[in-house]
């Protein structure tokens, strides 16, 4: 069946191509008329009468132009001049010529020149014309499509497909050189686009290229721009990386004082058969890993990172096994409401932990950050809520009454269109209510992507549910922002709790989130509280909760069951 | 007068204008436009300083407007003053055996253009 029946139209590579534009150089108009009407059925012919105007032309038509027939001996300027003119600009060089004469020294000087072929006159061939014509654009266009592919536009460094073919060839070929790979980018490039327009972004990418090249005529080596901001090296081994990423990293402030450019690199060293593609995966994690470091510029790869790495494949690999085994464990830790004496118990957070199989229990600082990276933690998020409902139930079956529990929501849970039915089943096959399940948010979560966290939550809190913002204080939040964010509780980071008893100025900033909170009439959650005496600072203040190792670490349910049990003993049940 | 008939009178080529041009008419066409050329005009004026380079061009321009017209005899004449005066090539005629071989040529092309002219006027 053929496109056209199918109701629309293939469009033909070659309908696409537009034709050729072929320039005629000849100061006799019988002879630029004479080979224009044998090319003319084919091609789309432009005239000039001298080699002057045959460089007007060409520079107005350069894009444009697919082949240059040139007479040799003309007044004004001769076609010698015009073909070395030509040969000799680099914008101008793809331009194939073929020379129009009669004489054999003419060919062959003219073809030392550079010219492609030559046509001899009287045109009385015109098969021959037009196969010479012909031949030389096609070969011109192919060697322009090699070329095209082979380097990067925009930076004239190799193509990223090029680049490793000839960094396998040299891994191949000498296999005692010590290459090593380093890969480059540039922190959060997008802003920079976003902030300064695309054509600025181009200017910095370019420039960085620039610089490598200047960098790769100092030692052997070769380099790519393989996509968007990021740049490959593969070179001779250096003493010490840091000279590079210093010397890269001048330019740039240099030529773009009024940006903010931050270039970070990843190296992997030369080890005996280390192949390139492998070296570049491994300069490409440590690279990674400079992210967010504000004082780190350079990781160079090495036996702990790659266990590191290891490890992460690992887990990402087995987290649905975890999920499926129920080997991700919620464990709870209680927080407690401090403005009453004694402190009672108000609610819980629920906090997962991986006991794998082989490798014991695994700590949520290793595969969290991994999950929130590649999405993954989606998974963890639906499984943690799932659980805290199913326990929130069972503990009020167990014990006659309901103790909240807050649960995690990442910020790419909030791109699942499923985000509020799931809640939604899961309050109600559980026979509870939207307030039973609260629900963290990280502050930097509302910075990073504000517009649409504040859409969902605003929803979410239209159903009953209610939003922690957690980790306050880690982020940006503007006050003014603050103010129009949906959100029921403030949690505040537990790097400010830490050292307040030591810490007069710690201490002030707890005073001021306080204040905050007021204000925006929120109450205070104090994350992190280990000792009585922070415990006490805070009460004084009138910090609503606190949650932390001063009253439990995250234990699980069953451990956890004690302080309900004495809730229910002191006080005959939960407070609120 | 034929086209054919016209280049029998010229002691041009008309195989060979055929050969570049391929229809008669446009062999009309661009036999007419023979004159507007100059090329007798130019290799005369090169030929009254006697200066080498201008020789040489105006007779090399001569050869290709002819050898594409078919016009073989005065294309032959002007390849033999091209040759002459080509650079880095000795030379072997003195400026008399030139300037006759110039005459030879203007008398031959002024015939060329009389008898294209009166083809024109359909003569």
């Amino acid at each position: 069946m053929t496109g056209g029946e199918e109701g629309f139209c293939m469009i033909e590579a070659k309908q696409l191509k537009r034709q050729h534009l072929v320039l005629i150089v000849d100061d006799f108009e019988i002879n630029r008329d004479i080979l224009g009407m044998i090319l003319e059925e084919r091609y789309e012919i432009l005239y000039a009468e001298n080699g002057v105007d045959a460089m007007a032309k060409i520079g107005a038509y350069r894009d444009r132009l697919s082949i240059i027939l040139l007479d040799l001996i003309m007044p004004e300027m001769d076609g010698y001049e015009v073909l070395s003119r030509v040969r000799s600009d680099e914008l101008l060089r793809r331009i194939p010529v073929i020379v129009l004469t009669a004489e054999k020294d003419a060919e062959l000087r003219a073809l030392q020149m550079g010219a492609a072929d030559f046509i001899t006159k009287p045109f009385d061939v015109h098969e021959v014309i037009l196969a010479r014509v012909d031949r030389i654009i096609e070969l011109s266009e192919g060697r322009q499509l090699i070329s095209a592919a082979e380097y990067d536009k925009l930076t004239t460094l190799y193509d990223r497909n090029f680049f490793f073919e000839y960094a396998n060839g040299i891994f191949r070929d000498h296999p005692d050189w010590r290459m090593d790979a380093i890969v480059i980018n540039i922190e959060k490039f997008h802003s920079v686009n976003a902030l300064h327009g695309y054509e600025f972004g181009d200017k910095v990418l370019k420039a960085l290229g620039e610089e490598i090249r200047v960098f790769l005529r100092q030692t052997e080596g070769i380099a790519s721009r393989s996509e968007a901001d990021h740049f490959d090296i593969y070179c001779r081994q250096q003493d010490d990386y840091s000279v590079l990423i210093s010397r890269l990293q001048t330019k740039m402030n240099e030529t773009f004082p009024k940006a903010s450019i931050r270039l970070r690199m990843g190296v992997k060293q030369w080890v005996e058969g280390a192949e390139p593609i492998l070296q570049f995966d491994q300069a490409r994690a440590a690279c990674n890993m400079v992210r967010g470091e504000f004082f780190a510029h350079l990781m160079v790869y090495d036996e702990e990172m790659r266990k590191r790495e290891m490890l992460e494949q690992r887990l990402q690999n087995d987290l649905r096994a975890a999920v499926d085994n129920r080997d991700l464990v919620v464990f709870y830790q209680p927080k407690y409401n401090i403005q009453l004496d004694p402190p009672r118990l108000s609610s819980a957070e629920a906090l997962i932990r991986w006991n794998h199989p082989e490798l014991g229990m695994i700590s949520p600082g290793v595969f969290i950050p991994l999950f929130e990276g590649n999405g993954q933690i989606s998974i963890l998020d639906n499984y943690v809520w799932a659980e805290a409902a199913g326990q929130i139930a069972a503990w009020r079956d167990k014990f006659g009454v309901t103790l909240p529990v807050s649960v995690n929501l990442s910020r790419v849970d909030v791109y699942d269109p499923a985000l509020e039915d799931t809640l939604q089943g899961l309050i109600e096959s559980n026979g509870l209510e939207p307030r039973d399940l609260k629900l963290e948010v990280t502050e930097s979560a509302y910075t990073d992507n504000g517009d649409k966290m504040i859409e969902v939550m605003d929803r979410l809190r239209g159903r009953g549910f209610q939003i922690e913002m957690d980790d306050f204080g880690s982020g940006y939040s503007s006050l003014n922002m603050l103010s129009s964010l949906p959100i029921d509780v403030l949690k505040m980071d537990m790097r400010f709790v830490r050292n307040i008893e030591h810490s007069e100025k710690d201490f002030r900033l707890v005073k001021m989130v306080l204040d905050i909170a007021r204000c925006l009439n929120v109450p205070v959650i104090a994350e992190g509280v280990e000792t009585h005496s922070q415990m006490s600072m805070l009460r004084k203040e009138k910090c609503d909760l606190v949650q932390g190792y001063y009253f439990s670490r995250p234990l699980p349910p069953e451990e956890f069951e004690q302080f309900i049990r004495r809730e229910i003993e002191v006080f005959g049940g939960i407070e609120g | 007068m034929t086209i054919r008939e016209l280049y029998d009178r010229m002691g041009g080529s008309y195989e060979h204008a055929c050969k570049v041009m391929k229809m008669d008419k446009l062999i009309d066409r661009y036999v007419r436009r023979f004159k507007d050329s100059q090329v007798g005009e130019k290799l005369a004026a090169a030929g009254k300083t006697m200066d080498g380079t201008a020789l040489f061009e105006a007779a090399h321009s001569m050869k290709g407007v002819c050898l594409n017209l078919g016009l073989d005899e005065l294309g032959r004449r002007a390849e033999e003053i091209t040759e002459e005066f080509r650079l880095g090539r000795e030379r072997r005629m003195t400026d008399e055996e030139v300037r006759e071989k110039l005459a030879g040529i203007d008398a031959l092309y002024r015939h060329t253009v009389e008898e294209i002219d009166r083809y024109a006027s359909g003569g």
